[in-house]
């Protein structure tokens, strides 16, 4: 018993500790709290966040332009509430200099018909009136948005051009093992005029340049 | 011992194979390659049977009045007869006729407009909607979980009882992918079991100059979206194809809709403005809306005498499928 227990550890010590990316939300420098009421300078009033949540696919690790490692077929519901950690098993210790993601779902699968796990309808993601994923989820609250109750919804989506809304993201990192992306909701909310554009829950233009602006959303901490 | 183990092991692999092969769907050879992915969603007799279960189950509304059957009765072709519009919980009534299910495997967009994608997200669509089922996913999944027997049904089709959207979604496909109708007498003439008479032989030539090119056979539609000339109503300013694309030429088209069990599925068109065969061939005679993208082959109209057209309707009749709208299997379960 204690020899098996010594065969599995000396595995364990052989085997590579998993990459895991962690996604952290901000709103400028202060980490983001849930529901709490924070100032933004650009729109001159306050801004709370209900959640945030987007699906995070076709992730590579690169080495000088090469892909050395990808993670195939899979779809991560990140949900800043619940879920904002995947781990990457990768079967040696690899050098990379930068990281590669999709954020939203591919237009294959969009069109795939019934999934389960994070592409289950049931995880609130998905449109029933006009099939497709919402990729990329920001529901908050701001009183610069005359809306009911104040609130601002983002839900971005669209996989058919001219709305496709899917977004390739590069960012630069070296060789290590807990990564950590800064999600600055701060700065995407500067990006977008919200006094007047405050729910966007369709496949549209509007989509598609809030979309546009995720490639900033996203740093390396 | 030895006859014993080949004796299990052959059953084994025989059951192996059974499984792995599920059930199979039955269509003529004369039928196409079904567009539905039969691989990702293998047909299981539970499964169907689970689908059936729940597309006659008001359990899928809000409220537990509307079951999918309440707008698509087996009786007329899985179509709503008597009502133009379709009519949801609390007696709200939508904007669109609720089209015949049949023949789906075949077909790759969904709705008049194309909305949906793919037959497994269909259902959502009117499980959603305000004026149809008015029901969210997660909440049928709260109540199938309370609600004996589908914790078995589940347990059965899926090997564990844990109720997700993807399974209700892919039971529902597997009860709709049966819904194959190929037994009408166009359908026996095409097998060499019956013969069309002469007025019916006269119809089928008018209707492969006159109406083919979209209705086209075997399915009776190409499946594709068109304007069929049909003049917008105002108190419904539906624009069909353009709500979904945004695109100007795709404005007031439509999907083609299937002409097999025309008898069954009336009122036509995704208004339900017309109640007779007879009207919507005049449509085509003498009615037609000229615009920029109406579909080419009625920019003239179609030309038929009332002889004709009596041929044509004869002919049309011929794709009445007594044996699918009588089918008990796709009945209501017992």
């Amino acid at each position: 018993m204690i020899f098996i227990g010594f065969i599995f550890s000396a595995f364990y010590l052989f085997k590579p500790k998993p990459i895991t990316l962690s996604f952290l939300p901000y709103f400028g420098k202060d980490s983001l709290v849930i529901n709490k009421n924070y100032f933004s300078e650009i729109i001159r009033d306050s801004v709370s966040i209900q959640s945030l949540r987007f699906y995070l696919s076709d992730i590579n690790l690169i080495k000088n332009g090469r892909k050395i490692y990808q993670v195939k077929n899979q779809h991560n519901l990140i949900d800043i509430s619940k879920k904002s950690q995947v781990k990457l098993f990768t079967k040696s210790e690899l050098e990379f200099d930068s990281i590669q993601f999709d954020i939203g779902v591919d237009s294959l699968s969009q069109v795939s018909g019934a999934m389960g796990g994070d592409l289950d309808p049931m995880k609130g993601m998905y449109w029933s009136w006009q099939s497709g994923y919402i990729n990329f989820k920001l529901e908050g609250k701001s009183n610069i948005c005359n809306t009911r109750n104040h609130v601002f919804q983002f839900h971005i989506g669209g996989y058919i051009f001219p709305y496709n809304t899917i977004q390739h993201i590069i960012l630069p990192v070296q060789n290590k093992t807990n990564i950590n992306i800064k999600l600055n909701i701060k700065k995407l909310l500067s990006q977008i005029d919200l006094k007047n554009v405050n729910q966007v829950m369709s496949p549209c233009k509007k989509s598609v340049e809030i979309s546009k602006q995720f490639a900033n959303f996203f740093s390396i901490e | 011992m030895k006859f014993k183990i080949t004796l299990i092991s052959l059953i084994l692999f025989v059951s192996a194979i059974t499984i792995k092969k599920g059930f199979q769907l039955k269509y003529p050879d004369y039928f196409p390659k079904p567009n539905y992915d039969l691989k990702k969603n293998i047909l299981t007799k539970e499964t169907i049977a689970l689908g059936r279960t729940l597309f006659y189950d008001p359990i899928l509304s809000k409220n537990n009045t509307i079951s999918c059957a309440s707008c698509h009765s087996s009786f007329n072709a899985f179509a709503h007869t008597d009502h133009s519009l379709s009519h949801g919980i609390d007696d709200l009534i939508g904007t669109r006729n609720a089209p015949a299910l049949m023949n789906l495997a075949w077909q790759k967009l969904f709705m008049w407009d194309g909305a949906i994608n793919h037959l497994d997200m269909q259902a959502l669509a009117p499980i959603n909607h305000p004026k149809e089922m008015g029901e969210s996913i997660n909440h049928i999944i709260d109540k199938l979980n309370k609600t004996a027997p589908y914790p078995t049904l589940f347990k059965k089709a899926f090997r564990d009882t844990i109720i997700t959207g993807e399974k209700i979604l892919k039971a529902l496909s597997q009860f709709q992918l049966c819904l194959i109708s190929a037994e009408s007498k166009y359908d026996q003439v095409k097998r060499n079991k019956k013969k069309f008479n002469d007025q019916e032989n006269r119809g089928y030539i008018l209707f492969k100059t006159n109406c083919n090119f979209c209705h086209t056979e075997p399915l009776f539609s190409n499946f594709t979206f068109a304007n069929n000339g049909l003049a917008i109503d105002t108190t419904l300013n539906d624009f069909g194809r353009w709500q979904v694309t945004k695109k100007s030429e795709d404005s007031l088209m439509f999907k083609i809709p299937s002409l097999r069990n025309l008898s069954y599925t009336y009122p036509y068109m995704h208004d339900g403005r017309f109640n007779t065969i007879n009207q919507v061939i005049n449509h085509y005679i003498k009615g037609i809306k000229q615009s920029a993208n109406l579909a080419p082959e009625l920019k003239k109209g179609i030309l038929l005498s009332s002889n004709e057209k009596t041929d044509l309707i004869a002919f049309l009749l011929t794709l009445n499928d007594s044996a699918f709208v009588f089918n008990r299997n796709f009945a209501y379960p017992k």
